[in-house]
């Protein structure tokens, strides 16, 4: 007979280190896919802005599906459909695609609405003053919408970050599927729920709130 | 976009074509095993004080790569994973206390019997069960696709009872719903009864399942025959070497069960 | 190149099922909208007009709400109140879960709309004989709820989306119900595919409905 195996065991200071690991994963996983599906959204955005007839038709009702369906049902889909293609995706790798694609969704109305915010006398006024399009749309448009809409899009970063904690269901170690793991061994839940609640809250709050404060110096 | 999307297309191409060919052949040039495990199912899966991967089940997947001479990943899953990622292809082989049971063997195939277990209660102490009986009228909870959970529900709809009934998504979850009192009972197999009243002081080992015993078998695609006969070998090979009995005392502390069924030719 | 069979049959078969189980998400959602209109009114309210701890009060819940994923408050509501001895039904779980979350995210789009209203009118409406009741609920609230029509509907949106979370605490709702049925019989891909379906139609009736609403209510 060998020593004795013990099933459970209590929480120790490691497993705090075991959350913040996971809270930068959370971190990670959001930062990669906010900046790829920002980025897919502004040209998805442009495009909608640009072409409202050809790609419009195409690309609007894609879209629109990311933001109709559960992000959870869309995860579940991903994860289970690309092996059947042959794409054999990690759960990380999958919650990225989808993420990507859920904010690309969201910022796309964002971006468009910042583009339709900037009037077109103004953009008539800098095509008369010599910009190319491209000038009139970087020099222009950009910091002017981009201000506009900047409240908006923190609101999106946000929720992503937020809805990240679903990548969890197909098992990718992020904060809310460490504290769950760490549930099941101390048996602790209030605790670990606490603390998990916590991290959230430090990565969330401060960016809420600096938006808030820039969304009140520009109301001035 | 264009070029993209065929490039997507020919890689995935490229891919089913060493899909189609044997699992085998498969891990042997992949270099690793892919191998499915539930982590919420002490002593056969679990996880130990530093949140890695530990248990029985985890062992026999070290143990299957060793004999493949290759590089392990242990894929940890919910109980209702464990078939979907073989169908789909995502895993090689899951271990995780799969009963063969034939509605299963529709969708994926399975070895021979590696480990026999029966389903037993878990009980909050204050609930006063100790026979099948009692349960009349009282809060049942399993995990979500489980043997247990279909076994149960059949007898629930005899007695009209399925609104009692309540699935979670892990067996830990079930306990933690028995010891916190949202369930009276909690349905797992014999071989968790004692850690788990062991970390809980207010649960009890429960009354012994009626259905029959639960024959677990390793699990893989079921069109993949050469690969199901090298798992059979496999299990084979661990009970003649006594590693079966080995493990079965490290994790469980007796007697490993008989593999062989009274009267059948396997 | 498929390496997958599919099996629409018993997908087909537990269709009507699954239709009753969308009627449930849809119930689920409704509830927890009405709650959290009523809710979310009084925590903007208390944020705007109270001093001292009422006002703690509000800040905390909508601060929480809105900095910690949907997921991670049903956890809390499901085992973090059970290790206090509280146990709700995977109903009530969801429903507070819910409603909590709803609450936080329109008091801040009330809060938004009270402010848009000027201090004048209310100042007006007492000059010509109203009490500080009437005043609010005939000149203030009216103009409030059409300055929040649309974030009301947006949330609404998502609490049928975000309803899907019951099916992680046992509630069988649409996911609950498709989960359920994927995991007897193993057809996953299949049965959340056409779950997405249900939820699309769901998301769009609920915009509909709205949209028809809207005509009606704000027709001058």
């Amino acid at each position: 007979m060998q020593e004795p195996v013990s099933f459970f065991t209590g929480f120790n200071p490691n497993d705090l280190w075991f959350l913040g690991e996971a809270a930068l994963k959370t971190l990670w996983i959001s930062i990669l896919s906010i900046t790829i599906g920002s980025v897919m959204g502004c040209v998805f955005g442009w495009v909608l802005h640009e072409s409202k007839s050809v790609a419009g038709i195409i690309l609007a009702p894609i879209l629109d599906v990311f933001r109709s369906v559960p992000l959870l049902i869309q995860l579940v889909l991903f994860y289970n459909f690309a092996p059947m293609v042959g794409l054999d995706l990690n759960p990380f790798l999958s919650g990225v695609v989808i993420l990507t694609f859920y904010t690309a969704s969201l910022v796309t109305n964002v971006a468009r609405g910042g583009i339709e915010s900037v009037e077109t006398s103004m953009r008539r006024a800098s095509r008369s003053l010599g910009l190319t399009y491209w000038q009139d749309l970087f020099h222009v448009v950009l910091p002017i919408g981009g201000r506009t809409v900047f409240p908006a899009w923190i609101g999106v970063v946000l929720g992503v970050m937020k809805d990240s904690a679903l990548v969890s269901v197909l098992g990718y170690v992020e904060l809310l599927k460490a504290s769950q793991i760490l549930i099941t061994r101390t048996q602790e839940p209030l605790l670990i729920l606490s603390i998990a609640g916590a991290f959230y809250f430090a990565l969330s709050y401060p960016i809420s709130l600096y938006a808030s404060k820039f969304e009140k110096r520009w109301a001035k | 976009m264009k070029k993209i999307i065929t490039a997507l297309l020919s890689i995935a191409a490229l891919n089913s074509v060493t899909v189609t060919a044997d699992t085998l052949d498969d891990v042997a040039d992949r270099g690793t095993l892919r191998c499915g495990v539930v982590l919420d199912f002490p002593p056969i899966g679990y996880r130990d004080a530093n949140n890695e991967p530990a248990g029985f089940d985890v062992d026999y997947c070290h143990d299957l790569a060793k004999s493949l001479e290759v590089d392990v990943k242990i894929m940890p899953l919910t109980w209702s994973e464990r078939l979907p990622v073989i169908a789909t292809g995502r895993a090689d082989v899951v271990f995780g206390g799969t009963s063969d049971s034939l509605a299963r063997a529709r969708t994926v195939g399975f070895s021979i019997p590696y480990a026999i277990y029966y389903s037993q209660g878990v009980v909050n102490s204050k609930s006063n069960i100790t026979s099948i009986d009692d349960i009349r009228g009282k809060r049942v909870a399993a995990a979500l696709g489980t043997l247990p959970e279909q076994e149960w529900l059949k007898i629930a709809a005899k007695w009209g009872e399925e609104n009692l009934y309540q699935s979670y998504q892990s067996e830990n979850e079930v306990f933690l719903a028995v010891a916190q009192g949202k369930a009276d009972i909690g349905l797992t197999t014999n071989t968790a009864i004692k850690p788990i009243t062991q970390q809980y002081a207010n649960l009890e080992a429960g009354p012994r399942m009626p259905w029959v015993a639960d024959y677990t078998s390793i699990v893989g695609k079921r069109q993949d025959v050469t690969w199901l006969n090298y798992l059979n070998l496999f299990v084979t090979h661990q009970v003649r070497s006594g590693r079966y009995q080995e493990l079965w005392d490290k994790y469980v502390g007796s007697d490993a069960p008989d593999l062989r069924i009274p009267g059948v030719m396997y | 190149m498929f390496d997958y069979n599919f099996h629409w049959r018993p997908v087909l078969k537990s269709f009507p099922d699954l239709i009753q189980a969308g009627f449930v998400t849809l119930e689920i959602a409704s509830l927890a909208m009405l709650l959290g209109i009523v809710i979310g009114l009084c925590l903007a309210l208390m944020r705007i007009n109270m001093k001292g701890p009422l006002k703690w009060f509000a800040v905390t819940w909508i601060e929480i709400a809105r900095n910690t994923p949907a997921l991670f408050q049903l956890f809390f509501f499901g085992f973090g109140l059970g290790a206090f001895g509280i146990n709700l039904s995977p109903f009530t779980i969801i429903l507070t879960g819910l409603s909590f979350n709803c609450a936080g995210y329109l008091a801040e789009n009330f809060r938004g709309g009270f402010q848009a209203i000027p201090v004048m009118q209310i100042n007006s409406a007492r000059c010509l004989g109203m009490n500080s009741w009437q005043a609010y609920t005939r000149i203030v609230i009216p103009q409030v709820l059409r300055i929040v029509y649309y974030p009301i509907t947006n949330q609404m949106v998502w609490a049928v989306l975000m309803s899907s979370l019951g099916m992680l605490v046992g509630f069988k709702e649409l996911s609950g119900e498709t989960q359920f049925f994927a995991s007897k019989t193993f057809r996953v891909f299949e049965y959340f595919a056409v779950a997405a379906v249900i939820y699309y139609v769901i998301v769009k009736i609920v915009l509909g409905a709205s949209r028809l609403l809207a005509m009606r209510l704000f027709r001058y």
